[in-house]
């Protein structure tokens, strides 16, 4: 019954957080700041009334992430969908970093949302459940900027191929969502080329389509025609794209 | 400044709900806790709600605007106690409708349903009858601030308890209120609002006495010269039934609203309203739902976009009983003399006490709305009520008046100097500011 979030303390994982309580259901909220949690989790049961329980880990300095969460759910019902929102980017992300600032990037954008997704698999294929994976634009094509980001979410669309292609939908629904751009902290103020998503709206289709079964698309879903022009652009073309 | 704190910072335009204050500010949209603390701590900044009040208290060029809508959230409830603790910039509407669905009332809310908690503090606000329940101030409990120096601090009449009192009217001086714990009150099923017609000013002053103690009181009245000071007063009771019919809740109020092309508020504009209120709120009694009771400017969304893209100015005052009725007369002189256009003129009763920059007291206070403030005969109007009131003891609401200046301020409000140390003392180097403090010289 229990939904978990990681990456619950802004942008789509607390609007996941919301129309997942809105919806009644169990949560289990993961956020790296407790203050944040706490916040989050007070609300929702404030207004929702539902169950709502949260952990705070740093999933950048946690070797084993889905144990802790394993840990956490011991106490509650068995999980039964799974929705990896966690991200992170840097400003600085441009081939610039250093090894320490590469491992925090990978561990939060692909070793966690992985290594969670191990953990939790045999609970989520007893239940016939559901696991959510967030991808982005950046990673259709490798640009010069947020490098390792890019990267880590490519490998984490191929990681989710790889779970689609194991298990049948009837076994484990099994959901990719590239997003294009979304309001953020981040993206607040930035002037972009193209219309910017609200959470609210991106978490409202995804809870709706959470027994949906599997497939891997772009949402807002116009982002996969952009994608598609992006990846058929001959290399001395798409070279000179900088923004 | 760079982004690699983890925080973007917008440039953009902002304007006070009253179009009269506007500057190009930076913007910083925390979501998470550590995003407030991100700021390096010799920023100049400034805390910025739902940017509702009429004056521009929250933002400024050359400070970092910090908006805090994405802590809007209810932490915790005590259905025992009628304590709610919430985020600061929770939506005073929000607040209301939760306590209401809970059996229990917040008493002191601004007409604005968007405006914020802290804003709420920050500008120590009344309600319907700060003679009853008085400012907003008396309806809290604690306070979680941070401080860019001392980091976060947890205050309350015991703990921090100056610092918890500067937080009230201290625009923001204090730190950024993140969080406060809210003291409610039972509510009733709904109130039972009378009106009753007042042929001037001085009239609505008696009404408005002999009344005191109802939970709603507040007087609206005409300002055109042939008129001046008829109106109404209205006074809510709490009403024993529940409602048998629920009434229409109109939706809040936006927190910026389009100026229709024109001002809409000339002297025939003033005159059709005018009468349209007559009309709606005459003589005789009404049962309505506390919400709607609460929020009647969710009605006046037209009313403000009527002033058009000048904006308007509200120059409220609070005078003392003694000298009431001799600044109402001379008012009155006033307005037969220059014949300013004024929108509306609201009144209510105070009974408190002054506090810092606080907007309270022992007296009646009028809230006079003029239109299209930068026009000649209308500026000139405002500058003679400036001086009318300071003459007979007046004491101006700094959270109100963009007209207001800093020589006024400093002559209305005694120990001006005095408060302005208080307050300053937990900013030394001077990082909190808007353009209000600016103006004002806080």
């Amino acid at each position: 019954m229990t939904a978990i979030v990681v990456g619950a303390s802004s942008g789509l994982g607390r609007a996941l957080a919301v129309e997942l309580a809105r919806s009644g259901k169990p949560l289990l909220l993961i956020a790296s700041d407790a203050r944040d949690l706490d916040a989050l989790a007070g609300d929702l049961r404030l207004r929702f009334k539902g169950e709502v329980a949260s952990l705070a880990m740093d999933l950048a300095a946690s070797a084993d992430p889905g144990a802790h969460i394993l840990a956490r759910l011991t106490d509650m019902s068995p999980p039964t969908a799974l929705l990896l929102a966690v991200g992170m980017s840097r400003s600085d992300d441009d081939g610039t970093l250093g090894a320490g600032a590469i491992g925090q990037l990978l561990a939060i954008n692909l070793h966690a949302p992985i290594a969670i997704a191990h953990a939790l698999l045999p609970a989520l294929l007893e239940a016939k459940g559901t696991i959510v994976g967030f991808g982005s634009i950046a990673g259709a094509r490798g640009r010069s900027r947020n490098i390792v980001y890019a990267a880590a979410k490519r490998g984490l669309e191929t990681f989710f191929e790889s779970l689609r292609h194991r298990h049948p939908p009837s076994s484990l629904r099994v959901q990719f969502y590239r997003l294009g751009f979304l309001r953020s902290n981040l993206t607040f103020g930035l002037k972009l080329p193209l219309p910017i998503a609200e959470p609210e709206d991106v978490a409202g289709k995804v809870v709706a389509q959470l027994q949906q079964g599997s497939f891997d698309r772009y949402e807002p879903r116009w982002w996969g025609m952009i994608a598609t022009v992006v990846r058929s652009l001959p290399w001395f073309a798409f070279r000179r794209m900088k923004d | 400044m760079s982004m690699r704190r983890g925080f973007a910072l917008a440039e953009t335009d902002l304007r006070s709900f009253d179009r009269r204050e506007s500057a190009h500010c930076h913007v910083q949209k925390p979501d998470r806790y550590r995003l407030i603390e991100a700021l390096p701590d010799d920023v100049q900044r400034i805390s910025r709600g739902s940017g509702v009040s009429y004056i521009g208290a929250s933002f400024a060029d050359g400070c970092v605007v910090q908006d805090l809508s994405a802590f809007d959230r209810l932490l915790d409830f005590d259905a025992q106690s009628g304590l709610l603790t919430v985020e600061a910039g929770a939506r005073i509407g929000d607040v209301v409708r939760f306590a209401l669905a809970h059996g229990w009332l917040l008493p002191v809310a601004p007409g604005h349903p968007r405006a914020s908690v802290g804003g709420c503090i920050a500008a120590d606000v009344h309600g319907k009858n700060p003679a009853r329940d008085g400012t907003f101030r008396q309806h809290v409990e604690a306070i979680e601030l941070f401080d860019p120096s001392s980091g976060w601090l947890h205050l309350d009449r015991n703990h921090n308890a100056e610092r918890f009192s500067a937080c009230f009217a201290g625009f923001g001086i204090p730190g950024l209120i993140a969080q406060a714990t809210l003291r409610l009150v039972p509510a009733s099923a709904g109130y039972s609002l009378r009106s009753v017609a007042v042929a001037s000013l001085v009239e609505a002053g008696e009404v408005l006495l002999a009344h005191a103690g109802a939970p709603l009181l507040y007087g609206w009245h005409d300002g055109r010269a042939n008129r001046f000071g008829r109106g109404v007063v209205r006074f809510g009771l709490e009403s024993k039934e529940p409602m048998t019919r629920r009434s229409r809740l109109a939706a809040d109020l936006p927190a910026t609203i389009k100026p229709w092309p024109w001002c809409a508020w000339n002297r025939t504009g003033i005159a059709a309203m005018n009468r349209l209120i007559g009309h709606r709120y005459g003589p005789g009694q009404v049962h309505v739902a506390i919400e709607s009771a609460m929020f009647p400017l969710n009605d006046a969304r037209a009313y403000y976009a009527g002033f058009g893209a000048e904006g308007f100015v509200e120059a409220q005052w609070l005078l003392p009983h003694a000298r009431y009725a001799d600044f109402v007369g001379s008012l009155e002189g006033e307005v037969a003399r220059q014949r300013p256009r004024i929108s509306l003129i609201a009144s209510k009763l105070f009974d408190g006490q002054a506090q810092g920059f606080g907007f309270d007291g022992k007296g009646i206070a009028l809230a006079i709305q003029l239109p299209q403030p930068k026009a000649r005969t209308q500026a000139a109007f405002i500058a003679s009520l400036t001086e009318l009131a300071l003459l007979h003891g007046g004491r101006p609401n700094l959270i109100k008046d963009s007209s207001l200046q800093a020589d006024a301020a400093q002559r209305g409000i005694a120990d001006f100097a005095a408060c302005r140390e208080r307050l300053r003392i937990f900013d030394p180097q001077g990082l909190q500011g808007s353009m209000l403090t600016r103006r004002l010289g806080l």
